[in-house]
């Protein structure tokens, strides 16, 4: 369980990271010349940002949250693990994309 | 196409390079040593970037020799007026440099 639950805030934690790297390069793209394409990826980065900031508070903060979390079964673990890694890993391509 | 030279160009970490490659590309073809030269980057540098445009069939070599030169591919001349949307609105700011 509680390797489960580690693997699930953690991913919350580097998709933060990683949507922070992109819009870094967003905001400093959309500040050179102001393209609307720019500016749809930054929208798409804030929101994904909060996104993962609350499920980093629930991880890491929310006591009934935790609670609940550790008392699920292990399917509904295994999808709330899928929730925030399967983000990771779509993250992932698009910094390779976006960094090159 | 479209989206793809939004993302090499505008949305990119590597945009700005790759802008200035292709301005200096549209005056004549070059190899990467003259592109070097031209835009005083190394020459590691201006290959990454030529590695990324021909990933996304935006130039092409001519042969596999270390001096070949770079050419648009087909499709970026038949697309050439998305090619000058995207490097208007990316490089408006380029004159006033």
């Amino acid at each position: 369980m509680s390797t489960l639950f580690t693997i699930a805030w953690v991913a919350a934690a580097v998709n933060v990271v990683l949507l922070v790297a992109l819009g870094w390069v967003w905001v400093q793209g959309y500040r050179r010349h102001g393209a609307s394409h720019t500016l749809g990826l930054l929208v798409f980065a804030s929101l994904l940002l909060v996104q993962n900031g609350v499920w980093l508070y629930f991880y890491r903060l929310h006591e009934g949250y935790i609670g609940w979390f550790v008392n699920a079964g292990t399917d509904v673990q295994v999808g709330m693990v899928l929730l925030c890694g399967l983000e990771t890993v779509a993250l992932a391509f698009l910094v390779r994309i976006t960094w090159s | 196409m479209e989206d793809v030279l939004w993302y090499v160009l505008a949305s990119s970490r590597g945009g700005p390079t790759r802008v200035r490659i292709l301005r200096a590309l549209e005056e004549r073809p070059r190899n990467a040593n003259q592109l070097a030269t031209e835009l005083e980057l190394d020459y590691t540098t201006i290959r990454h970037h030529l590695d990324v445009l021909m990933e996304n069939n935006v130039v092409r070599r001519t042969d596999d020799d270390y001096a070949a030169v770079y050419l648009f591919t087909d499709q970026v001349r038949s697309n050439w007026d998305t090619v000058e949307t995207v490097l208007e609105a990316v490089d408006s700011d380029s004159e006033a440099r």
